[in-house]
């Protein structure tokens, strides 16, 4: 096979960073016309390898041939003149522009206004409505991106790369965001893009999506390139063990066991967001002791100002909130914690953690000033070791300097795995997960869902709020969805399909409830 | 009656005009996601630079000459010194509100050392302000007859026009043009705009620049109406009051021309009410406040629903997101 075969070619690319090999001799040769997916776990250095294909960073050796030519790609405006595209999973758009201005960001069409040069943005619409007749991909040009949807805010990033003539385009998680439809009409866009002969890069950890999509896979672990398969001819399971080094499981091994009394129960509570909207409207429902409810939703549907309300961060506007049968709406955070509420929250970094206090500080935050870990109104160091230490063990966090480590410079897993054990630490009838798993590779994600469930047989109730659908319905008995802030449908997680679940969550099917 | 009328929309004016041209640079330079508190320091750098180039030039030549040329001098003067508060802020990261404040404190110390040492050694005398006078003011015929708007047209410094000419030219820059799309998305989102091949440093840069310029031109009018020459008393506080004023505005330009008319007719109308109640002069000062004290009033009502640029303060650092 001749090198002009190939329209990429990366070989022996290498690149560290400060303890740690990211990428470690990768080579890999993407074919024009196909659609190449990369594979691995967190960590394993796809975003890397990708990043240095779009040249936001450089490898420390290996060259990369595009169409046979070796090029130094320097730059993410070097990879677009060498039509290489890229949409990357936190999405880049300006949010107050609209769709086309977003579109023509630096290669705007002009107009001569005298000697003045003008932004041509008739002319800018009309391309763009144009260019997304012509892909398929529904977009109104004139909408502010602030206002669209995820899955809009997709499409109009791809139509970034079409308008400056990408010819290869990569997508780093592009469905980690969606709903399952969403993703299915995602698919098919890729599809499409490939029969008009363009060149689909896809990272991803999501097996089934390449398997439904992809022509070859190639899979990383720790960095190195594993193997690549050809995706016709392998199972899921073979790539996914490949992926791991190991064998996974796909599903928690869960008991089946009765539910006890009600724990939480939440009476037509409402919660305004930060621009005063109702962001949680009129939510009814309860907790049962051993019982795991989990929330389905689509991203910014009320799921933050729901927890943030039972855990006492925010205000409710209306409505009550029951923790055994007592009314805890007026209690702040610390009576909530003290009447029995443990929460591992979304975000680790702000309502988590203190990113630079030790991680034996961080382990304390809930019992810091209780009897027994102060002498004389003194925090008392010594009991703070112990318990430190203590937790450390039991809950396996590793950290290069024991409980002296600032959190900060912790990995993820770990940052989230001092959270829990903080949290879990306390024993309490009430435990709110809000996206435990985000961020987290396949060992981390799979150690935190056997934990929910040890709660849950342990007879605490679990709230169990996630984007991630597979995640909900893993470790759900029950399932609630929640879309425009309300819970659209409230069932035993046997009784429903992620179908059904994803068109509750897009609001297609809804009102029995609410 | 008539008159005081006229008098608070002349002064009014002639007060709101640099303010909103400084108020502009602001709106480059925040826009473009600079924080700048340093518009004081610029236009009193700016007002310095342009006011030695009129009294050099009135050495030589009468006439309008030395006028204009301060004009030109003080956008460069401003110019050149908002180059170094791009350069803290953006090659070398520094903290941006800090910067700006030191901006506004060097500028004071450099321009009144400055102004003694060319006075002494350039135009030998130990004064410390370059002097000035005021420009001619204009009365434009017809027009100005017309009752109470007239006023408008009355007694009009030229650099009014000028501002006017200038801040027009500058809206269509920042919205109608390329560079200025591109100005707007690096104060959004910095990493879009650098994917599309934006060199978010450099605009920045030019941004910063183009506020010193149009701070400059603010500090100019000042010098040559208010205080009828240069010295330290240029540092009034009125480039903060031109941040307000672009805060009232949401970083847009013609809100924010309506919050500088509104203090400079706050302003006037201070001062003529003192006219009015006959108060003596030493209650000036107590007028003075009187923009300030709209600017809290004010700020309790806009600041919730302001929005600032949302990587307003952030230096860009590329491939950290």
């Amino acid at each position: 096979m001749s090198e002009q075969d190939f329209i990429v070619e990366m070989r022996g690319i290498t690149r560290r960073f400060p303890g740690i090999t990211a990428c470690d001799g990768v080579s890999i040769q993407i074919r024009k016309g196909e659609i190449y997916a990369i594979l691995g776990e967190n960590g394993a250095g796809k975003s890397t390898l990708m990043s240095m294909l779009f040249g936001m960073i450089e490898p420390d050796e290996g060259e990369i041939y595009i169409r046979g030519k070796r090029e130094r790609i320097d730059s993410p405006r070097r990879a677009t003149q060498l039509s290489i595209g890229m949409v990357h999973q936190h999405f880049c758009l300006v949010s107050n522009y609209t769709v086309a201005e977003n579109i023509i960001l630096g290669m705007e069409p002009k107009k001569k206004w005298g000697f003045f040069p003008m932004v041509d943005i008739a002319g800018a619409n009309a391309e763009v409505a144009a260019l997304s007749e012509r892909y398929g991909l529904k977009v109104n040009p004139e909408d502010v991106i602030e206002d669209l949807s995820v899955a809009t805010q997709q499409r109009v990033e791809i139509l970034k790369m079409l308008y400056r003539e990408a010819e290869i385009l990569i997508f780093d998680e592009p469905t980690a965001v969606l709903t399952p439809q969403e993703i299915l009409a995602f698919l098919n866009i890729v599809r499409g893009l490939r029969d008009q002969g363009k060149t689909v890069i896809l990272i991803t950890h999501k097996l089934e999506e390449i398997k439904q999509v992809a022509d070859r896979c190639a899979i990383l672990r720790r960095g190195k390139l594993i193997t690549v398969m050809d995706v016709s001819s392998s199972s899921t399971s073979d790539m996914a063990r490949m992926m791991v080094g190991r064998e996974v499981s796909f599903t928690t091994p869960k008991a089946p066991h009765d539910f006890g009394p009600a724990v939480l129960r939440l009476e037509n509570l409402t919660v305004g967001n930060a621009v005063g909207c109702n962001a949680v409207n009129s939510v009814s429902f309860e907790v049962r002791a051993g019982e795991v409810l989990g929330i389905a939703g689509v991203s910014g549907n009320g799921q933050n100002e729901l927890a943030d309300s039972i855990m006492g961060l925010r205000k409710s506007q209306s409505g009550k909130i029951f923790l055994n049968g007592r009314d805890i709406t007026g209690l702040s955070v610390r009576e909530r914690v003290e009447a029995g509420i443990a929460y591992i929250p979304e975000d680790r970094h702000n309502v988590g953690l203190v990113l630079d206090f030790t991680l034996r500080d961080n382990l304390m935050l809930r019992q810091y000033y209780q009897a027994k870990f102060t002498h004389r109104h003194f925090m008392d160091e010594a009991a703070f070791e112990k318990y430190g230490e203590e937790l450390i063990r039991r809950y396996d966090i590793r950290s290069n300097q024991g409980g002296a480590t600032i959190v900060r410079s912790m990995s993820g897993g770990n940052q989230q795995k001092a959270i829990i054990a903080r949290e879990l630490d306390l024993k309490t009838p009430l435990v709110v997960f809000m996206q435990p798993t985000r961020g987290l590779d396949a060992g981390a994600v799979s150690n935190i869902h056997r934990r929910i469930i040890e709660e849950r047989d342990r007879g605490a109730a679990v709230l169990l709020i996630s984007l991630d659908l597979d995640e909900i319905m893993d470790c759900s008995d029950t399932v609630a969805v929640i879309f425009g802030g309300r819970i659209s449908r409230i069932a035993p997680a046997a009784s429903l399909t992620v179908d059904e679940i994803g068109l509750y969550m897009m609001g297609v099917r809804g009102g029995e409830v609410a | 009656m008539t008159e005081l009328l006229n008098m608070v929309i002349i002064d009014g004016l002639s007060f709101a005009l640099p303010l909103f041209i400084m108020a502009i640079g602001g709106i480059y330079s925040e826009k473009s996601g600079i924080t700048n508190l340093a518009l004081e320091g610029f236009q009193g750098v700016g007002a310095f630079a342009g006011a030695f180039a009129a009294v050099f030039l009135a050495q030589y030549t009468a006439g309008p000459m030395p006028c204009y040329f301060s004009f030109l001098f003080a956008m460069i003067g401003g110019g050149v010194f908002a180059l170094l508060h791009a350069l803290l802020c953006i090659r070398f990261r520094a903290n941006q509100v800090i910067s700006g404040v030191v901006m506004n404190i060097l500028a004071v110390a450099m321009t009144t050392f400055l102004t003694k040492r060319i006075n002494a050694a350039v135009f030998g005398n130990a004064g410390n302000k370059f002097m000035l006078g005021t420009i001619a003011r204009f009365t434009v015929p017809g027009l100005s007859d017309i009752p109470v708007l007239g006023a408008i047209f009355t007694n009009v410094y030229p650099f009014e026009g000028f501002i006017l000419v200038v801040a027009a030219v500058m809206s269509c820059v920042l919205y109608c043009t390329p560079f200025g799309l591109r100005l707007r998305a690096c104060g959004d989102n910095p990493h879009a705009a650098d994917a599309a091949g934006v060199d978010v440093n450099r605009v920045r840069t030019v941004a910063v620049v183009i506020s010193g310029c149009l701070s400059g031109i603010a500090g100019m009018s000042f010098a040559y109406s208010i205080s009828a020459n240069f010295s330290a008393d240029i540092f009034l506080g009125y480039g903060y009051l031109s941040i307000a004023a672009l805060i009232f505005g949401n970083w847009t330009i013609l809100p924010a021309f309506w919050a500088c008319l509104l203090f400079g007719f706050a302003h006037s109308g201070g001062m003529a009410l003192i006219l009015r109640l006959g108060l003596p002069s030493s209650y000036n000062d107590l007028v003075r406040i009187l923009p300030y004290v709209l600017t809290l009033v004010l700020l309790i009502f806009f600041s919730r629903h302001n929005r600032s640029p949302r990587a307003l303060g952030e230096p860009y650092e590329k491939g950290k997101r």
